[in-house]
C-alpha cells in the first residue's frame, strides 16, 4: 500500500494543474491565519489600551465626586470580551456584535444596545478567515482536484488500460484519493497549525477543528468521485458539483433564512429603547411614591427607606432608572429570546447545509458566534445589576458612605463558559 | 455549431447574426444551457420580488415610527425645558428606491439614532444582530446574485464557446470557409450578451419603480447599464479563456478557478487587508480622548462652574447689570446653551475623524477593483442605491445636524420663557416644581425629518472612478482576446 501511495505522491508531483491548485489553497489559507493573527492580536492590544483608559477616567471622576450618587452618574464602567485562542481562525460575529461596552448604573436599556461596531461595508463584504477557507473554499479546491479524477484518464484513454493492469481498484484510484486528499490537507491546515502554536491554542480544539475538518473533506471528496463515475465528461461532472455546492453554501441557507425570519416574531428594537425612555422621563413629572413603590416590588429589602426631602434626591433618580429596566423587561427578553431561537433555528437549517455546519461548529470551538456574544451581554447584565447592588445600600440605607468603599466597587471579569446555553432569566 | 454558415450575404452584420442565432440553437438543445437559463432568470426574478417586499416594507416601517416619535415628543405635558433636552428624539434611517436591487450597508448599520442633550450615540439595532447567521456567505439581493452566481452562469452557458468548435475540429473548417475569426467571436460574444440582457431584465422591472418613487431616471438607467457592463466583462472572460484554452475541461477549469478567484476570494481579500492596513480606532476608544476633552469645558448642567465665568462677565456687561438675578434672561439656559454648542463643536470634530478613518478604510478596500471586476460592481452598485459607507456617514451628519438644532431650540426656550428665579427654586417643593416649567406648545419646534440620499449627480459623480475600473477591464479584455483570437487563427490556418 506504501508503495502505491508513493508511486502516486511522485504522480502528483509531476502535474503542474494539481500543484497550482494546492499551491493556491496553501496561500489562501496562509492569508487567512495571518491576518486572523494580527486581527485577534489588535482586538487584544485594543482592549489592553481600554483597560487603561477606563482605570484613568473613572479615577478622575472619582476625584472630582464624593457622594454615592454623582460617583455612580459619572463613573463608567469598561466590559470587553477577550478573543478566544481559537478566535484567529474564526473571526466569527465579532465585527457584527460589540466585544466592548462602557455602562453607566443609568438604565441598562438605553445603553446595551450602543454597538462599537466595525467599518460597515467591510462587514458587508465578509472577512476571509480560516473558518471560511475550510468552509466555502475547501469544497471547491476538492472539485476541482477530484472531478475528473478518471474522467481525465478516460478521455486520454488510458481509462481502460489501468483497469486492466491495475491489481485493485484501491492501487489505482484509493492511492490516488488518498494521496489528493493528504496534499490538499497539509496546504490547508498547516497554515493552521502554525497559528495555533502562535497563539496557545489548546490541544483538543486543535484535535476538533482537524477532525472535522477532515470529515468535511472526506464528504467532498466522497460526493466528487461518485458524480465522476456517473458521467465521462469532465465540465459536466464538475458543472453538476459547483450546482450542488452553490445549493449547500447559498441557496439553502438563504432559503432558511426567509423561512426563520417568518416564523419567528421579535418585538422591534427600538420599542424597548422608547418604552424604557418612556418610563424614566415620565417619572420626572409623577409622584415619587409611584416609582417607589414600583422599585420595591423588586427591591423590598429597601420598603422602609423610600421617603426623601425635597424635589430630588438620587436614591429617587437610580429608583426610576431601574423602573425603566424593569418596564422594558419583557420587550427586552422577548427580542432577547427572538434573537437566540433564530440562531438556534438556523441549526436546522445548518443541518442540512455542510458548509455552514462546519462554520458553526469553527466558531462555536472559537466562542465567536451570536451564542458568544449573547453570554456577553449575559455578563454585562450581570455587571450592571452588581453595581447596582453596591450603591443601593449606600443611597438608601447609609448616610455614612466613605471614598475609601470603592475599593470594594466591583470590578468587571471576563468568565469562560463553554456552556450552549445562554440563561435569559437572569436580570 | 455543427453546420457552415451560409455565405450568401454580403454585409458584416448577418454573418456575426448567424453566429448568434446557431449558438442559441445549440444553447437550446442542450439540457445543461436551457436549465441554466431557467434557473438563472428564476433566482433573479425572485430576489428582486422579495427583496423589493422586504425593504419597502422597511420604508413603511421606518417612516410610521418616525412619525410616532414626533408625535410623541409634541405631546409631551409642560415641563422644564431640559427634561425634553434628556427626553431626546429619535431618527430613522428610511431606505433609498434603489435599495430594493442593492440593500447595502443596511443590515450592517444600525437604522435609528436616539438623539439627546450632550451626547452622540450611535446608530443602534443592527438587523444583522439579530440574524440567524445564515447569510454570511451571501444574501438573496439582487445585487449578491447579478454579482456573484450571474457570472457563474454564464460560464456554465459559455465555456465551450469556442473549445467546442477546436474539439469538433469544426473551427479549422469555419476559418477555411472564409469565416473570420473576428466575425465568429461578435456572434458568440453577442449571444452570450444577450444572457446578459435577459438576466438584468428582472432588475429593470425594479428599476422602474425606484424611478416611480422618486428616483432620478438617468441613475437608474446608469444603474442597470453598469450591471450589464459587468456581465459583458464576465462574457469577455469567458470568450477569451475559451479561446485560449485547448479543451472544453481545460476551459472550464480555468473559469471556474477564475470565478472562485475574482468574486469569492479577492472581495474578502480586499476588506481583510483594508481593515489591516488602516486600523481604525473604534468610537469607544475615541470617546476617551472626548471626554478628556469635555471635562476642559466644565459641565452645562452646573452654572457655578468656573469654565463658565467668563460667559457671566461677558453677560453681565452686555445688559449693564451686576447679579445674575437681574439679567433679563436666564443663566442656566445660557450656560446649556453655550456648553452645548462647545461640545458637539468637540463632538463633531471626533466624529469627522472617525468617519474618515472609515471611509479610507473603505478606499483601500475598493482599490482592489483594479484586480477584480466584482469589488469594481460592487462598490458601484452601492455608491449609486445610496447604500453605501457615504450615505451612512451623510445619515450620522444630518442627525447630528437635527440632535443639535432641536437641543438648542429647547436651550433658546429655557434661555427667553424661564425665569431665572423660578429655575433655581425648582427642587423646592411641587409648587416651585411646577412653576419651572414651560409650556407644551413650545415641543411643537420638533420638524419632521425625511432621510434621503446624496442627489443624483453626488452619486453618479463619486461612482465615476469605479467606472473607470469597469472601463478598464473591459478594454483589457478586449485587447487579449483580440491577441489572442489573432493567435488562434493564425495557427489554425496553418
Amino acid at each position: 500500500m506504501i508503495k502505491h501511495i508513493i508511486r502516486e505522491w511522485r504522480f502528483m508531483l509531476t502535474q503542474r494543474y494539481v500543484l497550482v491548485l494546492l499551491c493556491c489553497a496553501f496561500m489562501v489559507s496562509g492569508f487567512s491565519v495571518f491576518t486572523g493573527l494580527s486581527e485577534v492580536n489588535n482586538q487584544r492590544q485594543t482592549i489592553e489600551r481600554l483597560k487603561i483608559a477606563d482605570q484613568t477616567d473613572r479615577a478622575e471622576a472619582q476625584a472630582k465626586y464624593d457622594d454615592p450618587g454623582s460617583l455612580a452618574y459619572y463613573s463608567y464602567h469598561l466590559t470587553y470580551s477577550y478573543p478566544s485562542n481559537l478566535a484567529f481562525a474564526a473571526l466569527g460575529d465579532r465585527d457584527i456584535y460589540p466585544w466592548k461596552h462602557r455602562i453607566k448604573m443609568l438604565a441598562l436599556e438605553g445603553q446595551i444596545y450602543e454597538s462599537d461596531a466595525q467599518n460597515a461595508e467591510l462587514a458587508q463584504a465578509g472577512k476571509i478567515d480560516f473558518a471560511f477557507v475550510i468552509s466555502a473554499l475547501s469544497p471547491l479546491f476538492l472539485i476541482l482536484l477530484f472531478h475528473d479524477l478518471l474522467a481525465s484518464e478516460r478521455s486520454s484513454g488510458r481509462h481502460d488500460l489501468l483497469l486492466t493492469t491495475a491489481r485493485s481498484s484501491f492501487a489505482l484510484w484509493g492511492a490516488r484519493i488518498i494521496v489528493r486528499l493528504l496534499a490538499i490537507f497539509i496546504c490547508l491546515l498547516v497554515p493552521f497549525y502554525i497559528g495555533a502554536v502562535l497563539s496557545d491554542t489548546g490541544l483538543s480544539a486543535l484535535i476538533s477543528v482537524s477532525l472535522w475538518c477532515l470529515i468535511y473533506f472526506i464528504f467532498w471528496t466522497g460526493l466528487s468521485v461518485y458524480f465522476g463515475k456517473k458521467s465521462s465528461s469532465a465540465p459536466r461532472i464538475a458543472s453538476g458539483l459547483i450546482a450542488a455546492w452553490v445549493l449547500f453554501v447559498f441557496i439553502i441557507p438563504i432559503l432558511g433564512d426567509l423561512a426563520i425570519k417568518r416564523s419567528v416574531e421579535s418585538p422591534k428594537g427600538a420599542e424597548i429603547l422608547l418604552t424604557q425612555r418612556e418610563a424614566v422621563n415620565d417619572a420626572w413629572d409623577l409622584p415619587a411614591k409611584t416609582t417607589m413603590d414600583a422599585f420595591v416590588v423588586t427591591h423590598p429589602e429597601y420598603a422602609a427607606y423610600t421617603e426623601f426631602e425635597g424635589g430630588f434626591d438620587w436614591k429617587w433618580y437610580y429608583a426610576f432608572q431601574q423602573v425603566g429596566d424593569q418596564t422594558a423587561a419583557s420587550l427586552s427578553i422577548a427580542y432577547r429570546d427572538a434573537s437566540y431561537r433564530k440562531y438556534e433555528l438556523a441549526s436546522y437549517v445548518a443541518a442540512l447545509s455542510p458548509p455552514m455546519m462546519i462554520q458553526r461548529k469553527m466558531t462555536r470551538l472559537a466562542q465567536s458566534d451570536a451564542i458568544a456574544a449573547f453570554e456577553y451581554e449575559q455578563a454585562i447584565r450581570a455587571f450592571h445589576q452588581s453595581l447596582r447592588e453596591f450603591y443601593y445600600p449606600w443611597l438608601f440605607i447609609n448616610s455614612d458612605f466613605d471614598k475609601k468603599f470603592l475599593n470594594e466597587l466591583p470590578h468587571y471579569e471576563q468568565q469562560h463558559s463553554t456552556s450552549n446555553k445562554v440563561n435569559f432569566d437572569a436580570k | 455549431m455543427n453546420k457552415p454558415i451560409e455565405q450568401s450575404s454580403t454585409s458584416n452584420i448577418s454573418p456575426v447574426l448567424t453566429v448568434l442565432k446557431d449558438e442559441w440553437r445549440y444553447w437550446l438543445r442542450s439540457k445543461l444551457a436551457v436549465s441554466v437559463l431557467v434557473i438563472g432568470v428564476l433566482l433573479t426574478l425572485s430576489s428582486v420580488i422579495v427583496t423589493g417586499f422586504s425593504m419597502s416594507a422597511l420604508v413603511h416601517e421606518r417612516e410610521g415610527m418616525q412619525n410616532t416619535s414626533e408625535q410623541t415628543f409634541m405631546e409631551q405635558p409642560d415641563r422644564h425645558p431640559h427634561r425634553m433636552v434628556h427626553y431626546g428624539h429619535y431618527a430613522f434611517r428610511t431606505p433609498s428606491p434603489l435599495s430594493m436591487l442593492d440593500p447595502g450597508v443596511d443590515a450592517y448599520t444600525g437604522n435609528s439614532i436616539f438623539l439627546e442633550g450632550h451626547r452622540q450615540n450611535s446608530a443602534m439595532f443592527a438587523e444583522q444582530k439579530q440574524s440567524t447567521g445564515l447569510t454570511k456567505l451571501g444574501s438573496l439581493s439582487p445585487a449578491f446574485i447579478v454579482q456573484v452566481l450571474a457570472p457563474l452562469m454564464l460560464i456554465l452557458i459559455g465555456y465551450s464557446s469556442i473549445t467546442r468548435e477546436k474539439e469538433s475540429q469544426t473551427l479549422t473548417f469555419l476559418l477555411a470557409q472564409g469565416t473570420s475569426i473576428y466575425t465568429l467571436l461578435c456572434g458568440k460574444a453577442l449571444a452570450l450578451i444577450s444572457v446578459v440582457l435577459l438576466i438584468i431584465l428582472p432588475l429593470l422591472i425594479t428599476g422602474i419603480f425606484a424611478w416611480l418613487m422618486g428616483e432620478n431616471i438617468l441613475l437608474v438607467a446608469y444603474f442597470l447599464m453598469s450591471y450589464a457592463l459587468y456581465l459583458s466583462i464576465w462574457a469577455l472572460i469567458v470568450l477569451l479563456l475559451s479561446t485560449l484554452a485547448a479543451k472544453n475541461s481545460n476551459s472550464f477549469t480555468a473559469l471556474s478557478f477564475a470565478w472562485i478567484l475574482l468574486c469569492i476570494v479577492m472581495p474578502r481579500i480586499a476588506s481583510t487587508s483594508a481593515s489591516i492596513a488602516v486600523p481604525a480606532a473604534g468610537k469607544l476608544e475615541t470617546d476617551f480622548a472626548v471626554i478628556a476633552e469635555l471635562r476642559k469645558l466644565g459641565d452645562g448642567h452646573n452654572a457655578n462652574d468656573p469654565a463658565f465665568n467668563q460667559l457671566k462677565q461677558s453677560l453681565l456687561k452686555k445688559y449693564n447689570v451686576d447679579t445674575l438675578e437681574e439679567l433679563p434672561i436666564n443663566f442656566r439656559g445660557a450656560v446649556a446653551q453655550a456648553s452645548e454648542g462647545e461640545l458637539s463643536k468637540v463632538l463633531n470634530r471626533f466624529a469627522e475623524q472617525r468617519m474618515q478613518k472609515e471611509l479610507a478604510q473603505t478606499q483601500v478596500a475598493r482599490t482592489f477593483g483594479w484586480f477584480s471586476p466584482q469589488i469594481a460592481i460592487r462598490t458601484l452598485s452601492m455608491i449609486n442605491a445610496g447604500t453605501s459607507i457615504e450615505t451612512h456617514h451623510r445619515f450620522l451628519r444630518e442627525t447630528e445636524r437635527l440632535r443639535l438644532d432641536f437641543v438648542q431650540s429647547l436651550n433658546q426656550t429655557h434661555i427667553e420663557k424661564l425665569s431665572y428665579i423660578d429655575d433655581l427654586n425648582r427642587n423646592n417643593g411641587e409648587e416651585a416644581s411646577a412653576k419651572a416649567r414651560v409650556s407644551a406648545e413650545n415641543w411643537q419646534m420638533i420638524q419632521g425629518f425625511q432621510f434621503s440620499t446624496e442627489s443624483a449627480n453626488v452619486r453618479l459623480l463619486s461612482s465615476l472612478s469605479t467606472l473607470a475600473q469597469l472601463i478598464f477591464w473591459a478594454g483589457l479584455l478586449v485587447y487579449l482576446l483580440y491577441l489572442a483570437s489573432s493567435n488562434l487563427a493564425r495557427r489554425a490556418s496553418l
